[in-house]
């Protein structure tokens, strides 16, 4: 066998769609109509543990206590906790790389959530910077209600 | 006067004012009247947009009179009967213009009871989307002198030149005896069924995220020159699947299954689907 012989080797190209639905749930939706309508983060309490999840759940990740009406208003500042930068691009990405990917933990929550970062120059981002939320109605329904987090001079 | 469901039927009448919907009574000129047996009898006039409702015995200058009794008008305006079955039973009997009657569904929002008012339902937030992948896939020199063969309607095999056994689609290695195999064999086209795989749920293709109709026929067919488990596996033609006659080997006994051939597509690329499926070899 002329293992070598690739005369008769091809590429077939295709393209997979892939159609999927994303519902957001009870919790989800007020969280997100609340961000769209109102310009405002809420978060929810365990009230056993009193820790305040951001983004909400309906469930206590600690003690499973059904959380979901335990609703708290967020302050639309916090703190970068953490945050990579990411650079390859790819055409599903919310924005041009590169972008700061942040964590950021914001007053009044106990959990930290993924956000994008603009407004400081990746390479001079740190964690320990101070945020706050921007909000756009340009967006589909998702967290993209805030269009992003920029620095708070201070 | 009687209650039923708790609700007074005179409740409904008098609610009518507020429920009224002009958009839903557009070009409506007249006169409805309903009889509800001894709880008594109204008339309901819908005019330019406009609608009153008042007690009133006499209900012969009247477009439709309803007739139905005070257990049936009370559950049909909560929802707990339904009209079409209360008309079967005769619960309900519209006299006179009926498409008049049906349209009133559409010039009153639905009666709640006092203090059951339920608050808006909350909104819930849904995204669609259809997300593309670009996928590639190299055929390498063994499947790509198969997938040439299928161009040229001809159904190759690989044979292991230690074992003789034959493989389609080909792989480069016989895997029980570790070799390369090295050589092609022209198998079939036509053979006899083997075995179906009756397929309710169709994976998607994963160069193009389309999926197959269901039911389908998923067969292993003995393609002509082949023996034991050298199945080939492709689709049954779809209209055939209750048609086909399974074969099978138990030790000496062999019963044969239907004969079958390829149908080879007309706008052959050298992909699998240049068969489109098998079918019965009448």
């Amino acid at each position: 066998m002329q293992k070598d012989d690739f005369s008769k080797s091809y590429v077939v190209e295709g393209k997979l769609a892939l159609p999927y639905t994303y519902f957001a749930g009870r919790v989800g939706s007020t969280f997100l109509t609340t961000l769209r309508d109102q310009k405002k983060i809420m978060g929810v309490q365990c009230n056993q543990c009193e820790k305040i999840f951001v983004p909400p759940r309906q469930t206590c990740e600690r003690c499973l206590s059904d959380i979901r009406d335990n609703w708290v208003p967020i302050e639309n500042s916090g703190e970068v906790v953490n945050f990579t930068v990411v650079r390859e691009q790819d055409k599903h990405l919310p924005r041009k790389t590169p972008y700061i990917l942040g964590l950021i933990k914001l007053d009044g929550a106990d959990t930290p959530m993924v956000h994008i970062i603009d407004g400081i120059d990746p390479e001079k981002i740190t964690e320990g910077v101070r945020v706050r939320a921007v909000y756009t109605n340009e967006s589909d329904p998702s967290i993209l209600y805030i269009d992003h987090f920029e620095p708070i001079s201070s | 006067m009687g209650e039923y469901y708790g609700i007074d039927v005179a409740d409904i009448f008098n609610s009518m004012a507020s429920r009224f919907r002009p958009e839903g009574a557009e070009g409506v000129d007249a006169a409805i009247g309903y009889d509800v047996g001894e709880n008594g009898r109204w008339m309901l006039s819908v005019r330019q947009n406009q609608m009153s409702v008042d007690r009133c015995d006499d209900l012969s200058g009247c477009d439709v009179v309803v007739r139905v009794d005070g257990q049936t008008f009370v559950g049909l305006n909560v929802g707990k009967i339904d009209a079409m079955a209360a008309l079967g039973a005769a619960k309900l009997k519209v006299e006179g213009d009926f498409n008049l009657f049906a349209a009133t569904g559409k010039m009153f929002t639905k009666y709640v009871p006092a203090g059951q008012e339920v608050a808006p339902e909350q909104e819930l937030l849904m995204v669609k989307r259809t997300i593309s992948v670009k996928q590639r896939f190299a055929t390498g020199p063994i499947m790509g002198t198969f997938l040439q063969g299928l161009k040229e309607k001809k159904i190759l095999a690989i044979q292991c030149p230690q074992c003789g056994r034959l493989q389609s689609p080909p792989r480069e290695i016989c895997a029980p005896c570790r070799v390369r195999n090295d050589q092609w064999v022209e198998i079939g086209p036509a053979g006899e069924m083997r075995m179906l795989e009756y397929c309710y749920y169709a994976s998607p293709d994963p160069l193009t995220g389309e999926t197959r109709e269901t039911p389908y026929g998923a067969i292993g067919i003995l393609l002509d020159g082949c023996r034991n488990d050298e199945v080939f596996w492709h689709l049954l033609r779809p209209d055939q699947l209750d048609e086909v006659q399974m074969g099978i080997v138990m030790g000496e006994k062999v019963v044969h299954g239907s004969r079958l051939r390829p149908v080879w597509s007309d706008n052959r690329t050298g992909s699998i689907n240049d068969i489109k499926y098998f079918e019965i070899d009448k």
